[in-house]
């Protein structure tokens, strides 16, 4: 029957983009150190999602953090030292 | 798409140099900057960096490099930075919505069959706990959409590979910044 071999062939397509999902989950999980660091097996895909958001939102805050660093020090070189004319000269 | 699951230090050496030639770009252009520029252009040329390392290859390289451009300030500073290099592409967003509705329709089907079906093997309760589950997922992906750029349009496999090429990107960003923030700190302190 048509119906059967067409729910035979969705069914044989999802099992293989499951395999592909868990394969990439697996991939996120080792990435994210909140994860990896957890003894249990199984993390819910919740979790993996749940801690991926919080990741990403870290790193952006680093990102903003390093520049707000570095503009500071920019600003706060002694312009007379040797480092600073260094630094500026690789920079500006 | 090429898969990218570890940093090497070429990649942290192409973003390097490319940041910094951003960071000499603007700062051509805008000769006496108060701090605040200085962050901007700091930040600015970092993010073009990172986003032109892969060379438009994913989704979030080149919303990343379109949204930074739309703005008019910004477009002279960005095509001075891509004049020897890469073109920057424009995303066809009007192709991709109808052939997502489509898909879209047949998968709202698709699920209230499944769920009717569900129901009548798995009892009320089990149905429940997982439709829970289900929202708490779809919450979340539209989190993650929201953190990638270009990620609204997305789903699935593709949401999840341009996350992992995303978070290495970011590392790789943060990685090259922080050391160079603290390398300039103790020189400075050394004195």
């Amino acid at each position: 029957m048509s119906s059967r071999r067409s729910r035979m062939r969705q069914a044989g397509v999802s099992r293989i983009s499951e395999d592909q999902i868990a394969d990439l989950v697996s991939k996120l999980q080792q990435l994210i150190p909140e994860i990896r660091n957890r003894r249990s097996d199984r993390v819910s895909a919740s979790e993996v999602l749940q801690e991926t958001c919080n990741y990403i939102k870290n790193l952006h805050r680093e990102v903003d953090d390093l520049s707000d660093r570095l503009s500071q020090l920019l600003e706060s070189i002694d312009s007379d030292s040797a480092q600073a004319a260094i630094i500026r000269s690789l920079l500006m | 798409m090429k898969a990218r699951t570890g940093y090497s230090t070429s990649l942290k050496q192409e973003f390097l140099k490319k940041w910094i030639k951003g960071i000499r770009i603007y700062s051509n252009f805008k000769k006496d900057m108060n701090i605040l520029e200085r962050k901007k252009a700091i930040k600015l040329s970092a993010d073009l960096a990172i986003a032109s390392t892969r060379n438009a290859s994913t989704r979030w390289s080149r919303t990343l490099t379109a949204n930074i451009s739309k703005n008019e300030t910004n477009k002279i500073f960005v095509e001075q930075i891509f004049s020897d290099s890469e073109v920057i592409k424009k995303e066809a967003p009007s192709r991709l919505m109808a052939r997502s509705n489509r898909i879209a329709s047949k998968k709202i089907w698709r699920r209230s069959h499944i769920t009717q079906i569900k129901a009548r093997k798995m009892g009320p309760y089990a149905v429940k706990a997982r439709s829970i589950a289900k929202k708490l997922v779809k919450n979340r992906t539209k989190v993650l959409k929201s953190l990638v750029p270009g990620g609204e349009n997305m789903d699935g496999i593709s949401l999840i590979k341009e996350t992992l090429d995303y978070i290495v990107s970011l590392r790789v960003q943060v990685d090259v910044m922080r050391r160079l923030a603290s390398a300039a700190e103790n020189s400075t302190r050394s004195l």
